[in-house]
């Protein structure tokens, strides 16, 4: 088979290209594959074609293949199946002609044999006979003679059935001869007149030899001789008829003299004129018994071959065919036919070729024979050939050769192919037709499974190149988001530098003092928007860095509520605007502090409150957050807000893994009542780019980012966030939050211990829902509470609650509201009334005759204002006139409501137990600290300062208050505030407002020139251009610069400051302490490091690691500054880890450099 | 004092191409700002070290970049160091051809590194052409007894 295919091969090179080009192509595809990963793809859609085309070949050679097979696997069976069959019919069928011919020649043989022997026989008599009655002398003994001679030749004639004739011709001339006609069934005598015939003969040789000619011609020709005719009785021999006078020669052919030249025996086919067959004639010579041995009589016997014919047509008829036999010389002896076998010529009946015959067939095949063999026929004479066409018919044609001395015979018979092969030659056109009609439906059905398995490969390699090409799609879309954010890093710094630049000129601008106010509020709004643009581009920027995966989550410590508190504070100032109220709600459990990203943390509710102060026009924002700490069950008061939606992560599951990892969920709320957000939208919203109604773009503005920007941060927080279902007007955002409580598990919630100081609180509050909120919580630390929701009702409530003037007298001892509530202490009674400014009636006069009527209850309780952010200075001023000292800007919260708590209970206890005088200076100072706005911070920078620290001192260090840290919240928003840890510079420049105050403040103290004066800096600046652009810049600042070109200077510089000669060198001032050699004072001669990152020899973070390291052990930690041209935020996460303290980006801004320095310095300082 | 009047002119006139033209941009201008009188000649003294500097800088760079085997780090130190005094005088052309440099260097081009080195090149002699003008032009205008204006 494998040869076959090899055949086919080299038959069909172009099929055998196309089948190892098939084979190939998979591989070729698969390597192109690979390529295609790193190449481009644009061939793949003309391969797909190939592909297509190469999958249409392959399917067309298959199907070939199959044919060929099938073809010749066809071929094969048939071929087989006819050949072998027919070689077994082939030795059959020549088997049964060689026997079919053996017969007829068989029979011949045996005529023959007969014949010889009645001539033998004959001979032998005669000579008996003719030696019995020796030489007769006269007439009588002749015809005695004669007679013995008829007797015995008739004896003979009768036992031979078949002979035609026997003849005795003598020496003399006489004939005698008995013929038999088989036509007519008659027997005759023939013999000559005996009276012409000498007796005494010549019998000796001589005379025989010198009248043979002669005797001849008597016997044939002699005209005067008279033949007898005498019909016979066939069986007994009786004379019937009268002799009748013949011709000679008419009848019979009588063997003469001539016929037996040399005394043998001879034989050969004759003819006569009645009969229309051969006759086969033996002759024989009667010899004397003398010593000369001389012929005295010749027999003759004559047989007709008509039994031969006979036999053939027999033969013939049980099987077809035709047969016939010839002499050598090709005269025809007999046929199976009954064509006649003479020929009529004018000598008289002649024997005919057999070529001859009337029989078409026979003439034909002897024709045939002669043509192919011509005279020279084969030795033996035996011939076959098979398919001979005769006529319109194949026959067989065999002929073999009888060889008998002096009479040679040649024997053919022809058999038509039809009649031994037809069957089998129709049986063979009938399997052709079948197998060929088989397989073609073979081949058919083959073919369609060939299709149809193919269709599935040409399927698959469509699917493989639409995957291909999808891949590339894949990688090109991957690549293209690549770039993107490499885009976005590389333009963070491009961006940003611009940005900076243009802030920080309008700082310059702004400290100029020729603007007039016009000019100093429009620079005021540029560098508002300016800020808004930094922000935008922070924000793109985060999104860049959280896709790119480049943002990390700081983990430190840090007051989660105060963060809150002060993110709240500032949108207060924005909410008044809108008429809407912000109020923060957490519950007590959230510990104070906590671990995790603060600055991500703010960011995360800073987007959320804007986004919801954007689309709430009134009404209010309400911050909710509470701790979902597993161990811990969750505050009553919270779960009836949001039980029905609450996001509640796996608890039972998660249980043990925060336990001990320490991790909280905290989980919030953000409701407020603004347009709210289609519930089909609540997930799209959180898509970059997308706003629930594109037309807000317009309205409010926004790029859409921030939702964005706030649930990648909450995701990788571990968090979540989504929209609930709010029953009001407005959207309920949920979000909950996975941070760490701190390691060392300082998470204990500071314990009120508010009832025993017997408090109540009358809520005089404008806004419901803060009230609500408000009272609610003091509720809950036992404290009672009135509420009132204007002034009509504030009123009412206070003439309900001081009644008369009774009660005035008793306040000293302490009110009877408090006996009313407190039914058993007394003694500590303390009332508070909070009321909102807006109760009073502010446009119109009103509100001093107001402020008179509370008065009257001041001795009685203690009063707490809420201001406005634009409450005017001489209400304020009217107020502290009054003796109205505490006072709170809004929002109202819980850390503020404790302060206010805190002093009230203060203020009594001072009252009542030390010199009233002290109380009020303390409250003075304190009330100062409260009602500081960001307003009114301007220009009393410095007195700021001072009350804050003099109140720190004050007011922590007699009391050791828990709170001591709340101030935070006030003092933030003033003024650049040294216990600020200022690292969240990014977080501070999203608080719009809170940076725009600080840098007006910073650039005031900048107007000085001189606000770093003192300080000592180590600049650690490799480029020499950099190098003098800081230090003149700092120096300009009033700070002392000492310069170092590479890392390890650095390190020097700090650890070789005792030795003076180099210090000095450096540095000329640094002889301000000399005396202080000790380790510490080496580090402390320098205030801070400004240090660039990367540096020859060894870099900044090498250098600060160097540092830091040997600062182990010591109290000692010098503030650091990177100074990088990278703009990344994991630059500034490498720069913080190695022990950095703060991040400045190349080029320097200057009020940036300025705020950083100041505070890192301030707090070491302090 | 025309001809001070014209020089002032001159000077503004090119100065301010010099900004449009985006040779320099706010950073040179806050040197300017730091110039005063306790250092008079600041802002030569911070050109003249940039120039300096870089030239040095670029001839290491040429030499390296000229080695069998270049060295990238090194390079990119170099760009680096380049980028950042470029950035600090205010030469923001010089410095952004040094960001691409340095995205080259990233990608070990050698072909890019060497384009990029002579764009660098370019646009350092021309910002050196252009602030040597701008200080010939101040000398005259000091010569002529004028002041400097400011921005």
């Amino acid at each position: 088979m494998g040869s076959l295919l090899r055949k086919i091969s080299i038959k069909y090179p172009s099929f055998a290209e196309y089948w190892r080009t098939n084979r190939r192509s998979p591989q070729n595809r698969r390597i192109f594959c690979r390529d295609a990963e790193h190449g481009d793809f644009h061939c793949a859609n003309a391969e797909c074609l190939s592909s297509y085309y190469s999958v249409f070949v392959a399917r067309l050679a298959i199907m070939a293949m199959l044919a060929i097979l099938i073809g010749l696997l066809t071929l094969l069976t048939w071929h087989f199946t006819k050949v072998y069959t027919n070689k077994s019919l082939e030795t059959l069928a020549y088997g049964l002609r060689y026997e079919l011919l053996q017969r007829p020649i068989l029979r011949m043989w045996n005529i023959f044999n007969s014949t010889v022997e009645i001539t033998t026989a004959q001979v032998k008599l005669s000579e008996f006979l003719i030696k019995k009655y020796g030489k007769p002398v006269n007439q009588a003994e002749q015809v005695e003679l004669y007679q013995a001679m008829k007797d015995v030749t008739w004896a003979l004639f009768a036992s031979h059935k078949a002979l035609k004739s026997i003849t005795m011709n003598y020496k003399n001339g006489f004939v005698q001869a008995f013929h038999r006609d088989h036509r007519s069934n008659n027997t005759f005598y023939i013999y000559s007149d005996l009276v012409n015939y000498s007796i005494s003969g010549s019998y000796d040789m001589n005379m025989l030899s010198a009248h043979r000619g002669w005797n001849d011609q008597s016997v044939h020709n002699n005209i005067s001789a008279i033949w007898f005719r005498e019909p016979l009785d066939p069986l007994t021999g009786e004379k019937t008829g009268k002799a009748m006078p013949i011709p000679p020669d008419d009848l019979i052919n009588i063997a003469g003299i001539s016929q037996v030249p040399d005394g043998v025996a001879s034989w050969h086919v004759a003819v006569s004129k009645y009969s229309d067959s051969p006759l086969l004639s033996a002759a024989l010579p009667v010899l004397d018994s003398s010593k000369q041995k001389s012929i005295v009589a010749v027999v003759g016997v004559t047989t007709a071959l008509y039994s031969v014919g006979q036999l053939m047509k027999e033969l013939v008829e049980f099987h077809t065919g035709h047969i016939y036999l010839t002499s050598r010389e090709g005269w025809l002896l007999s046929t199976s036919t009954d064509t006649p076998l003479l020929m009529n010529s004018t000598t008289g009946p002649k024997l005919m070729m057999a070529a001859d015959s009337e029989d078409v067939v026979i003439r034909s095949g002897a024709k045939l024979l002669q043509k192919s063999y011509g005279s020279d026929t084969p030795a033996n004479h035996t011939v076959h050939i098979k398919d001979a066409k005769l006529g319109n018919q194949l026959y067989y044609i065999d002929s073999f050769i009888l060889n008998l001395r002096r009479l040679p015979m040649v024997g053919v018979i022809i058999i038509p192919r039809k009649y031994i092969m037809g069957k089998v030659d129709r049986k063979a056109k009938k399997t052709l037709v079948i197998l060929i009609s088989a397989s073609l439906s073979v081949l058919v059905t083959g073919c369609v499974f060939i299709f149809i398995l193919t269709n599935g490969v040409s399927k698959e390699m469509k699917l493989r190149a639409e995957l291909i090409s999808h891949l590339d799609a894949r990688r090109k879309a991957e690549a293209s988001s690549n770039y993107k954010s490499q885009f976005l890093a590389n333009m963070s710094h491009e961006l940003r530098t611009p940005m900076a630049a243009v802030i920080g000129l309008l700082d310059i601008l702004m400290c100029d003092d020729c603007l007039t106010n016009e000019q100093y509020s429009t620079i005021t709004q540029i560098r508002r928007c300016s800020t808004a643009l930094l922000r935008l581009l922070n924000n793109i920027l985060d999104l860049s860095k959280v896709e790119s995966g480049k943002l990390v989550l700081e983990l430190a410590e840090f007051n989660l509520e105060q963060e809150l508190e002060g993110l709240v504070d500032m949108f207060s100032v924005q909410c008044i605007n809108h008429k809407v109220e912000i109020f923060l709600d957490l519950s007590d459990d959230i510990p104070k502090l906590i671990q995790g990203d603060s600055g991500r943390v703010v960011q995360i509710f800073a987007n959320l409150i804007s986004n919801s102060i954007k689309f709430t026009t009134s009404g209010y924002i309400v911050l909710r957050g509470w701790c979902q700490n597993p161990n811990t069950s969750r505050n009553a008061r919270q779960s009836s807000f949001a039980q029905t939606n609450s996001i509640s992560p796996n608890k039972t599951h998660d249980e043990n893994f925060y336990k001990k990892d320490n991790r909280l969920i905290l989980c919030f709320e953000v409701d407020d009542t603004g347009c709210g957000i289609d519930p089909s939208k609540w997930e799209s919203v959180f898509e970059s780019f997308e706003q629930a109604d594109p037309s807000t773009t317009r309205l409010h503005g926004g790029t859409g980012l921030g939702l964005c920007i706030v649930r990648t941060l909450v995701n990788q927080m571990g968090g979540e966030i989504k929209f609930v279902n709010k029953s009001g007007p407005g959207s309920l955002m949920q979000l909950y939050l996975l941070l760490r409580a701190p390691i060392d598990g300082t998470t204990e919630h500071y314990k009120l211990n508010f009832p025993e100081h017997n408090l109540t609180v009358l809520l005089a509050l404008g806004g419901k829902m803060g009230r609500l909120i408000m009272s609610s919580w003091l509720q809950q630390h036992g404290i009672s509470t009135y509420e009132a929701c204007d002034w009509n009702e504030l009123t009412s409530i206070l003439q309900e609650l001081f009644q008369d003037g009774s009660y005035i007298q008793n306040l000293p001892n302490h009110s009877s509201i408090a006996e009313k509530h407190n039914t058993g202490d007394t003694r500590t009674s303390t009332f508070i009334i909070v009321i909102d400014i807006v109760l009073l009636n502010l446009s119109t006069g009103i509100w001093k005759e107001q402020i008179s009527f509370l008065d009257r209850y001041r001795g009685r309780a203690k009063f707490a204002w809420i201001l406005n952010h634009d409450t005017s200075s001489n209400i304020k001023k009217e107020l502290s006139k009054k003796g109205h000292l505490l006072m709170v800007n809004r929002p109202l919260y819980k850390t503020k409501m404790i302060q206010i708590i805190e002093s009230a209970i203060r203020d009594s206890e001072l009252q009542t137990k030390i010199n009233p005088l002290i109380s009020t200076v303390v409250d003075r100072e304190m009330h100062e600290c409260l009602e500081m706005g960001p307003i009114q911070s301007e220009g009393k920078l410095e007195g700021n300062h001072n009350t804050s620290d003099g109140f720190e001192k004050n007011s922590s260090k007699p009391f050791l208050s828990p709170y001591a840290a709340v101030n935070n919240c006030f003092v933030e928003l003033t003024e650049v505030h040294s216990d600020k840890n200022d690292l969240r510079r990014r977080e501070q420049d999203q608080r719009g407002t809170s940076n725009d105050i600080q840098c007006l403040t910073s650039s005031n103290t900048r107007g000085s020139q001189t606000s770093l004066q003192g300080l000592r800096i180590l600049l650690a600046e490799d480029t020499p251009v950099l190098q003098r652009v800081a230090t003149i810049m700092l120096e300009k600042l009033g700070a002392e610069v000492v310069a170092v070109g590479d890392g390890l200077q650095v390190v020097n510089a700090l650890h070789f400051v005792p030795k003076p000669d180099k210090y000095q060198e450096d540095s000329p001032q640094a002889d301000e302490n000399p005396g202080s050699q000790t380790e510490e004072s080496c580090f402390s001669t320098y205030d801070l490091i400004l240090m660039d990152c990367q540096m020859p020899k060894m870099d900044g973070y090498e250098a600060t690691k160097a540092i830091r390291r040997s600062e182990i052990g010591t109290t000692w930690h010098i503030p650091i500054v990177a100074l990088t041209a990278h703009a990344m935020s994991s630059d500034e996460a490498k720069c913080l880890e190695v022990g950095m303290d703060a991040y400045l980006t190349k080029p320097i801004d200057r009020k940036l450099m300025v705020s950083t320095i100041l505070s890192l310095t301030r707090r070491t300082t302090i | 004092m025309a001809a001070v009047i014209q020089l002032q002119r001159q000077l503004l006139d090119y100065t301010t191409s010099l900004y449009n033209e985006a040779y320099l941009d706010g950073q040179f201008t806050q040197l300017q700002q730091l110039q005063d009188e306790s250092n008079p000649d600041f802002v030569v003294e911070v050109v003249s070290l940039f120039f300096e500097d870089s030239q040095r800088l670029l001839d290491d760079l040429t030499a390296t970049l000229n080695q069998q085997v270049v060295d990238f780090k090194r390079v990119d130190a170099h760009v680096h160091q380049l980028k950042g005094s470029s950035s600090s005088i205010g030469a923001q052309r010089v410095q952004r051809a040094c960001i691409v440099f340095r995205n080259y260097c990233e990608q070990q081009n050698t072909e890019g590194c060497l384009k990029c080195l002579q764009q660098v090149k370019n646009e350092y002699y021309l910002v050196k052409n252009k602030l040597e003008t701008l200080f010939k032009l101040e000398q005259q205008l000091v010569a002529a007894g004028g002041s400097i204006p400011m921005q």
